[in-house]
């Protein structure tokens, strides 16, 4: 059952390619042929009469071209969705019989994959509950995603390559997510990156999706060096990479030191801190945050699945899943804690004042997979995954809400255009409303009753105060502010894009229309997972029955009494997020119904501060400056002076111009005279026999 | 009162003799409508000699001046194939030129007879018998288009050069006898060895006669007449000229050096070394320069030629089993190449120049493969046959010692790859000027099978090294 | 050495005796020779070239073909006599080789007639 689930997947990748293979074939004429003048650009809208006033700018989030869809389209979108909707079925069935039922933890060997000197890897799957947890959200997610891309897609010409990104996504995420080894999890973190390079590029005719995708995986790269390094400490250390051996064997490890750059440090602190370092780059925490927003150039169900719900969390995921290590090191803890906290914190802050919606969506996944790390930095590795769990439902409903939003306003995605959508269309704006109460954490404090992230979001923060490690204190005090923040900036979305007089062209707010209903479906869904996913499963994550729950893949040491600890914060601290959550509901309704001038003043009174926001506290412009330019600068050097002039000068061309100095003399010597040839043969003659005299024989 | 010798050893060259009398007679008294019989049946001819030499017997005769053991077996067979191919691209081409006379194939014939005794050259006459034979043949063959200036051109340089080499060789000869008092190989061996120091007189011998036998590989230094030769002389004779001649010299040369000289390696490694290394390095560079495929072909040729004479330089039995392998592709890889530059036929004229193979790929696509894999195969690149006789002359200079012959083998190599390349990147890449004629059955034959020989050596190198191995251990 | 040389006297002794003779020959007609030139004496031999001229003239190969047919056979019979002188000694092998010399010839002369080489026009 395992190999069908991960494995479907992968048939519905090598259909579709196979499909967007050959149509490929078939429809590019001549390799001369001018395809590219069918390009991303404003006069295909010419097909579009009605819409040809307005001009979409940079926003222009469908590829909405007069090209004819690739053959077999339909076929690639119904094999795909198919396979993994039965592939999301038998992920639940999993979950309930693994989750619910006896099983201890098992691993089940597909191959044997590398020998090589001591290292023996095999191909396993490992299925214990957190493996299930996470099977059970990427495949319904992802097959929502399939579902709702059906209609997001329809008027794209490759859907059948689309389609096959996302099934080869889909299957990369669940190897890393059942790896049994670290090489395989790295095979499966590489993949999921390759997919997600892939599809933020999708519009590849779009060179800011082009450079969105590039700087994805340049950025990835540099946290997948750490995980590297990690996995090679661990190969050091402990001499496997099997999880079940490194488990095994923690204890022997523990106090050892490595010698790492210029000093020796205690083992495990390293390996973790290098391990955090991937995850940072996979989860984008901050200092390697920079991607996740412009990734936002992708296509909206891309966003969902891959931005939101699934990819990102997989630094989530790593942490947890080697929370056995992780738990021997409260230095490692405590700097996840950091991290987390002021990713938490930044994200939210840059998100009060982004005007694309899909940017403060963006801004708030940062953000919440920042509550994620605190929860797992305080030890509490249960209510980090209950996080991951509830969160893929409601931000990836945010998601594909904001697409079909998209959808009706003409792609456009700057909301200080839209407004007023509400009564346009009424299913997507209570879908976004659910995901909205859900995100905020609405519910009733001191009970178990709320949407789903009231459930999640508050066990972190409560996580956070019982924590004992040095900086789970200001974690959670920055939680609680963050948390304000998010329910600001939530808010803030909704009404700006529901409520009030549309800002839209007058033609653009008429012809806004409801979705179809393949989007519409999977928004009931998820509207459904963001509404109960929290009250039905808070007890097994987080609450009295976790410890039959997770059946010990996640671990707590024995001094860590984190999840008792954090039922017993006093109720100021239970209510503490929750009355954040109302300031910022006020606020918003506040600056954006009530007032809707005041936002412009504040930001006209506080310039500095605003502009910082805006600018996202200069990042890019910061890592420009530190690493970008003097990259450039070195490479130009190289490039000029190392590789042209001196390799190439010296190596390649030179060489090549001393080969043609020497073939212009070789072939003067040819002169056609038989004299001079004679006279060749003479000389050869006599040379030879003055060698022979006094060289030879000797 | 002498015994008569046993001519049953020298039949495929007897056979050959007969029949080439009997071709002249065929062809003076019949029609001219005979012409391409004659043709035929020199083809015929030749394909039976190579026969005869197959199931022919070891043994050697006429006191000693005729050898046959598998060395000479193997590059026999070697040598009729490529005469025989020679003949078979001809006689289309001749005709179309308005230059064929049966005498062409006839004189083919008789320089094969010259390069079936040169092989088996037991003593020192034989040798110049052998050499002689086929020169005078191939001079005539090289001005065979008398109506065209750089024909008869071709024929007299080839020719006041030759003579010039054919003296030296004599001069040589007669000195090597007059030190050792032998014209056998045996003997002089045998003198050689007992000799202790060897006297200047047998080395200066040594140096002529090796300048001699160099002159027909055209080794560098005396290599000078090879390109105009092969410039002059119609395509055809070109195409024959290349093959079969060469690996009649080299057999010769390896014959002389190895028996005769055996004993006195050190005198004559060093200067095999250096012609080799001379023509490795010369064949790279100077073809870089042609824009005439034929002087291309000239040049690749010396180069190779000095590729094969690094397997000497290193004198052990891996060294000759590496120029065996080496002279069998090179024969493929030239019938093919030539197959192709004989077929460059457009608007009823021929043409020698290289652009004008520009976009072969797209106006003859089986013609520019073919030809691709051939010119991959003489720059060395495996799994073609080229790499592998490279890799076995190699390797046999390197267990021999001389490493900087390898090294600087493997240099020149990769120079010399660049032009047989550009040769590709012109078919395959430059635009198309216009398709050739179509190619004649007996070309596409010839391309194909020496293609499809050198696209596959992997797969008869078993068979082929077998053979190969067995008659170099015959030297030994 | 000395008994070298004396092996090579025979030769000097030849070699002198040719000297002398030539010498003789071509001294005695100065000496000895009634001289009375007139234009026609002095002119070229019917078949060839003034005696003094361009030697880069054009002139008719067949000059040339005549006389390598001729060297030919000429060899041929320079190679016949001490065939026969020896003929009591070479034997029976001695004997056919020289038949197929001339067999050998014998179709060289019969390509050459039909080819039309023998005849000027």
């Amino acid at each position: 059952m395992y190999s069908l689930i991960v494995f479907l997947p992968l048939i519905g990748f090598l259909v579709a390619g196979a499909v967007a293979l050959f149509g490929a074939a078939a429809t590019v004429p001549a390799p001369e042929g001018g395809h590219d003048a069918h390009g991303h650009h404003d006069d295909h809208h010419a097909a579009h009469a009605e819409h040809d006033d307005h001009a979409h700018g940079d926003h222009d989030d469908h590829h909405h071209a007069v090209e004819p869809a690739a053959p077999g389209s339909r076929v690639a979108e119904l094999v795909t969705t198919g396979l993994l909707f039965v592939s999301a079925i038998l992920s639940w069935v999993a979950f309930i019989s693994v989750g619910f039922g006896e099983h201890e933890t098992q691993s089940i060997k597909v191959l044997t994959w590398i020998t090589s000197g001591a290292m023996q890897i095999d191909w396993a799957f490992r299925v214990d509950t957190l493996t299930v947890v996470m099977l059970v959200v990427v495949n319904t997610v992802s097959s929502l995603v399939h579902l709702y891309s059906i209609g997001y897609m329809a008027e794209d010409p490759d859907r059948p390559r689309f389609f096959a990104y996302l099934s080869l996504f889909t299957f990369a995420m669940l190897m890393l997510v059942t790896a049994d080894n670290l090489v395989q999890m790295f095979f499966g973190w590489e993949g999921v990156g390759l997919a997600s390079y892939l599809l933020i590029g999708f519009w590849y005719k779009k060179p800011s999706a082009s450079a969105a995708a590039i700087k994805a995986f340049v950025v990835n790269r540099v946290g997948d060096f750490g995980f590297m390094l990690g996995i090679f400490g661990i190969f050091v250390m402990f001499g496997t990479i099997s999880l079940t051996d490194i488990f095994a064997n923690v204890a022997t490890v523990e106090g050892k030191t490595l010698h790492f750059l210029w000093g020796d440090w205690d083992a495990i602190t390293v390996i973790c801190l290098l391990l955090f370092m991937g995850a940072c780059g996979k989860s984008a925490q901050f200092l390697l945050h920079t991607w996740l927003p412009d990734a936002m150039e992708g296509p909206t169900p891309v966003s969902a699945l891959i931005h939101a719900a699934t990819m990102v969390t997989a630094g989530v995921f790593m942490v947890a899943r080697l929370s056995p290590l992780f738990d021997l090191s409260p230095t490692a803890l405590t700097v996840v804690t950091l991290v987390g906290a002021v990713t938490a914190f930044f994200a939210a802050t840059v998100g009060l004042v982004q005007n694309d919606i899909k940017r403060v969506i963006a801004y708030s996944t940062c953000s919440q997979l920042g509550y994620m790390f605190v929860a797992l930095g305080v030890g509490a590795y249960g209510a980090g995954v209950f996080h991951l769990f509830t969160h893929a439902f409601f931000k990836a409903l945010l998601f594909l809400g904001a697409g079909s939003v998209i959808m009706a306003s003409h792609h456009e995605q700057d909301m200080r255009s839209m407004g007023g959508l509400r009564n346009k269309i009424p299913l997507t704006f209570w879908a976004m409303t659910l995901g909205t109460l859900a995100i905020t954490g609405v519910g009733i404090p001191g009970t178990e009753i709320g949407f789903a992230g009231f459930l999640s979001k508050d066990a972190i923060i409560e996580s956070a105060f019982a924590g004992h490690n040095p900086m789970s204190g200001f974690a959670a005090v920055l939680l609680v502010i963050a948390a304000g923040f998010t329910s600001f900036y939530s808010w803030r979305l909704v009404f700006l894009t529901f409520f009030g007089a549309s800002r839209a062209p007058k033609d653009v707010y008429d012809h806004a229309k409801e979705s179809p209903l393949v989007v519409l479906i999977p928004l009931g869904v998820l509207s459904l997972g963001a509404v109960l996913a929290g009250m039905v499963f808070y007890g097994h994550y987080v609450g009295e029955e976790q410890a039959e729950f997770w059946k010990g893949s996640l671990f707590y040491g024995p001094e860590n009494h984190i999840l008792h600890a954090m039922h017993e914060v006093s109720f100021l601290v239970k209510v503490s997020p929750f009355l954040a959550m109302l300031v910022g509901l006020a606020v918003a309704y506040w600056f954006y119904i009530v007032n809707p001038a005041l936002p412009k003043k504040l930001a006209a009174a506080l310039p500095g501060l605003y502009k910082f926001l805006l600018n996202k506290w200069y990042f890019d412009e910061l890592y420009d400056l530190i690493f970008v330019r003097p990259a450039f600068a070195i490479g130009r050097l190289f490039w000029k002076t190392g590789d042209g002039a001196i390799i190439d000068g010296l190596g390649p061309n030179g060489v090549a111009a001393r080969v043609q100095d020497v073939t212009a003399r070789v072939v003067r010597l040819q002169t056609g005279y038989v004299y001079h040839y004679a006279f060749a043969m003479v000389i050869g003659v006599a040379a030879l026999i003055t060698w022979a005299m006094f060289a030879g024989g000797q | 009162m002498t015994a008569f010798p046993d001519f049953a050893l020298a039949g495929p060259e007897l056979l050959l003799a007969a029949g080439a009398l009997l071709l002249l007679l065929i062809g003076a008294y019949g029609s001219e409508k005979r012409s391409s019989l004659v043709s035929g049946l020199s083809v015929l001819l030749l394909l039976v000699a190579a026969v005869a030499v197959v199931i022919g017997r070891d043994g050697s005769t006429f006191g000693g001046a005729f050898v046959v053991d598998g060395f000479a077996r193997f590059l026999k067979v070697l040598v009729l194939i490529g005469s025989a191919v020679a003949v078979v691209m001809t006689q289309r081409f001749a005709v179309a030129e308005k230059f064929f006379h049966f005498e062409l194939p006839v004189l083919i014939v008789l320089a094969t007879i010259g390069m079936l005794l040169m092989i088996s050259a037991g003593d020192l006459i034989a040798v110049y018998l052998g050499l002689e034979l086929q020169s005078l043949a191939l001079y005539v063959v090289a001005s065979f288009h008398r109506d065209d200036g750089r024909s008869t051109e071709a024929g007299l340089k080839y020719f006041v050069l030759g003579a010039l080499s054919s003296g030296m060789l004599l001069y040589g000869a007669s000195l090597i006898y007059g030190f050792t008092g032998h014209v056998d190989f045996a003997g002089i061996a045998a003198a050689a060895a007992a000799g202790g120091s060897t006297s200047l007189g047998l080395t200066f011998g040594i140096v002529f006669v090796a300048t001699g036998i160099a002159f027909k590989v055209s080794a560098v230094p005396f290599h000078m007449w090879t390109p105009d030769v092969y410039e002059g002389a119609p395509t055809p004779v070109t195409a024959f000229f290349a093959a079969a001649p060469k690996i009649a010299a080299m057999a010769l040369f390896v014959r002389v050096v190895m028996e005769a000289l055996g004993p006195v390696k050190a005198e004559w490694q060093q200067i095999v070394a250096f012609m080799s290394l001379a023509s490795m390095i010369l064949g790279a560079f100077a073809a870089i320069g042609q824009r005439n495929i034929k002087r291309l072909m000239a040049y690749s040729s010396i180069g190779h030629m000095g590729y094969a004479l690094v397997g000497l330089a290193a004198g052990s039995e891996a060294g000759i089993y590496g120029i065996l392998i080496y002279l069998a592709t090179y024969l493929a890889m030239t019938a093919g190449a030539f197959a192709v530059i004989l077929s460059m036929r457009r608007d009823g004229a021929m043409t020698e120049d290289i652009e004008s193979l520009a976009g072969l790929s797209r106006t003859n696509p089986t013609v520019a493969y073919l030809l691709g894999i051939i010119m991959f195969s003489l720059a060395g690149i495996p799994p073609f046959a080229g790499f592998f006789g490279k890799y076995f002359v190699f390797a046999a200079a390197i267990n021999a010692g001389l490493y900087w012959l390898a090294v600087i083998g493997i240099l020149s190599s990769v120079v010399g790859a660049y032009y047989y390349l550009r040769i590709v990147k012109i078919m395959f890449l430059d635009e198309p000027k216009g398709a050739f004629e179509p190619m004649g059955g007996e070309m596409k034959a010839v391309l194909g099978i020496s293609g499809l020989f050198v696209a596959a050596f992997a797969l008869v190198l078993g068979p082929l090294g077998d053979a190969a191995l067995a008659a170099a251990r015959t030297l030994f | 050495m000395d008994e070298l040389l004396r092996d090579y006297l025979p030769v000097i002794i030849f070699l002198g005796v040719a000297l002398a003779i030539g010498l003789a020959l071509l001294v005695s007609p100065f000496l000895l020779a009634f001289k009375n030139p007139d234009p026609e004496k002095l002119s070229a031999y019917e078949c060839g070239f003034n005696a003094f001229d361009d030697a880069r003239m054009k002139f008719d190969v067949r000059f040339y073909l005549v006389s390598i047919l001729f060297v030919i056979f000429d060899l041929e019979v320079a190679f016949l006599f001490p065939w026969a002188v020896a003929f009591k000694d070479v034997g029976v092998f001695g004997f056919w080789s020289m038949m197929v010399f001339l067999g050998v010839l014998t179709i060289g002369f019969a390509y050459e007639w039909k080819k039309g080489a023998l005849e000027w026009d």
